[in-house]
């Protein structure tokens, strides 16, 4: 392999301006308007252009997560739960995929996350009737309820 | 595999579908909720923000929606013309007497993202004053949502049996004056 790099950036120091120049307009070329060929323009552009790419690689992370969200939440409403009803109970099942494997199971095996939407609907039944308890009041407590 | 083809799941899986509402009833903050997933496509799994996957969404019956509250009086619909003194107030009453799909469709138009697709989400939104469709969407319909809310009975729908029957927090005593 040939390493340009290092020579590349030890040209663009040298006495000739042109090659620090081009180190520069190479990232603005796709720019509109003059700061695609104007040294001085260029510059500013592309630092602002770098801070934006900067922030954006932590962003883009935040924005998939909320996509796979949106997408698991469509799917999981159309099997009549809603979104945090179905994480909260296959977490409790120890189901350990996490959204963006839940969200590609929605999109292209419809039925594998349809099963994965009834276990989450049986474990949360099972939380239902552990809270409910038989139907019968707690001892001590007189109702409406049991006059009847 | 000679049946399957890639571009008949294309246009099965993009395919819009025409959802159909009847908001008799029906808070339109509500039913405009309902609305704005349908036209967003966010009831889909394969929904993406640019891939323009919503569906149609027909409502009927926008003339007989329900305000809760004082909201008829007291809600107040803005508006600008642009010009010196053109600051314009309606109430949601007067605005639902002079077009009986207003306050559907600003409810919806508000919940929709504010980007470039809410003109083309809102061309997707077809709203009617009363419950008679023209042919051509009536053809397309495909599915009919369920009314987010249930209708209230008329106290004029119980029978005197169910009346006698209802519990009763308190029994007045016989000497009470109603207000």
């Amino acid at each position: 392999m040939v390493f340009l790099s290092l020579s590349c950036w030890i040209r663009n120091r040298g006495p000739d301006r042109y090659w620090k120049v081009q180190e520069v307009l190479k990232h603005a070329r796709h720019f509109r308007g003059r700061k695609n060929r104007c040294y001085s323009l260029a510059v500013r552009a592309v630092r602002r252009a770098f801070v934006y790419a900067t922030k954006a690689r932590k962003v883009k992370k935040r924005n998939i997560r909320t996509l796979w969200i949106t997408r698991i939440s469509a799917g999981s409403r159309e099997h009549g739960m809603k979104y945090p009803a179905l994480m909260n109970h296959l977490t409790k099942s120890s189901v350990q995929l996490n959204r963006r494997v839940l969200s590609d199971l929605a999109i292209t095996e419809p039925r594998s996350f349809l099963s994965l939407a009834k276990l989450a609907r049986a474990r949360q039944q099972e939380g239902f009737r552990a809270a409910l308890g038989d139907g019968k009041e707690p001892a001590g407590v007189l109702s409406r309820v049991m006059l009847q | 595999m000679s049946s399957f083809s890639r571009s008949a799941q294309q246009w099965a899986t993009f395919a819009r579908s025409w959802f159909l509402i009847d908001a008799r009833m029906q808070p339109p903050g509500k039913i405009a909720s309902v609305c704005s997933v349908r036209l967003q496509g966010k009831h889909k799994p394969i929904y993406h923000a640019l891939s323009e996957c919503g569906d149609h969404v027909v409502v009927i019956n926008s003339r007989h929606i329900a305000f809760s509250g004082n909201k008829w009086e007291q809600k107040v619909y803005s508006s600008h013309t642009g010009y010196p003194g053109g600051f314009k107030q309606v109430t949601a009453a007067q605005l639902h007497h002079k077009d009986p799909k207003a306050i559907v469709k600003l409810a919806v138009y508000g919940m929709l993202p504010k980007n470039l697709q809410r003109r083309s989400m809102m061309q997707r939104l077809h709203i009617f004053p009363e419950d008679e469709l023209p042919d051509d969407i009536r053809a397309n319909l495909t599915e009919e949502l369920p009314q987010p809310r249930e209708i209230p009975r008329k106290l004029s729908e119980y029978t005197q049996e169910e009346i006698d029957a209802f519990p009763r927090l308190w029994t007045p005593p016989t000497d009470y004056k109603m207000k």
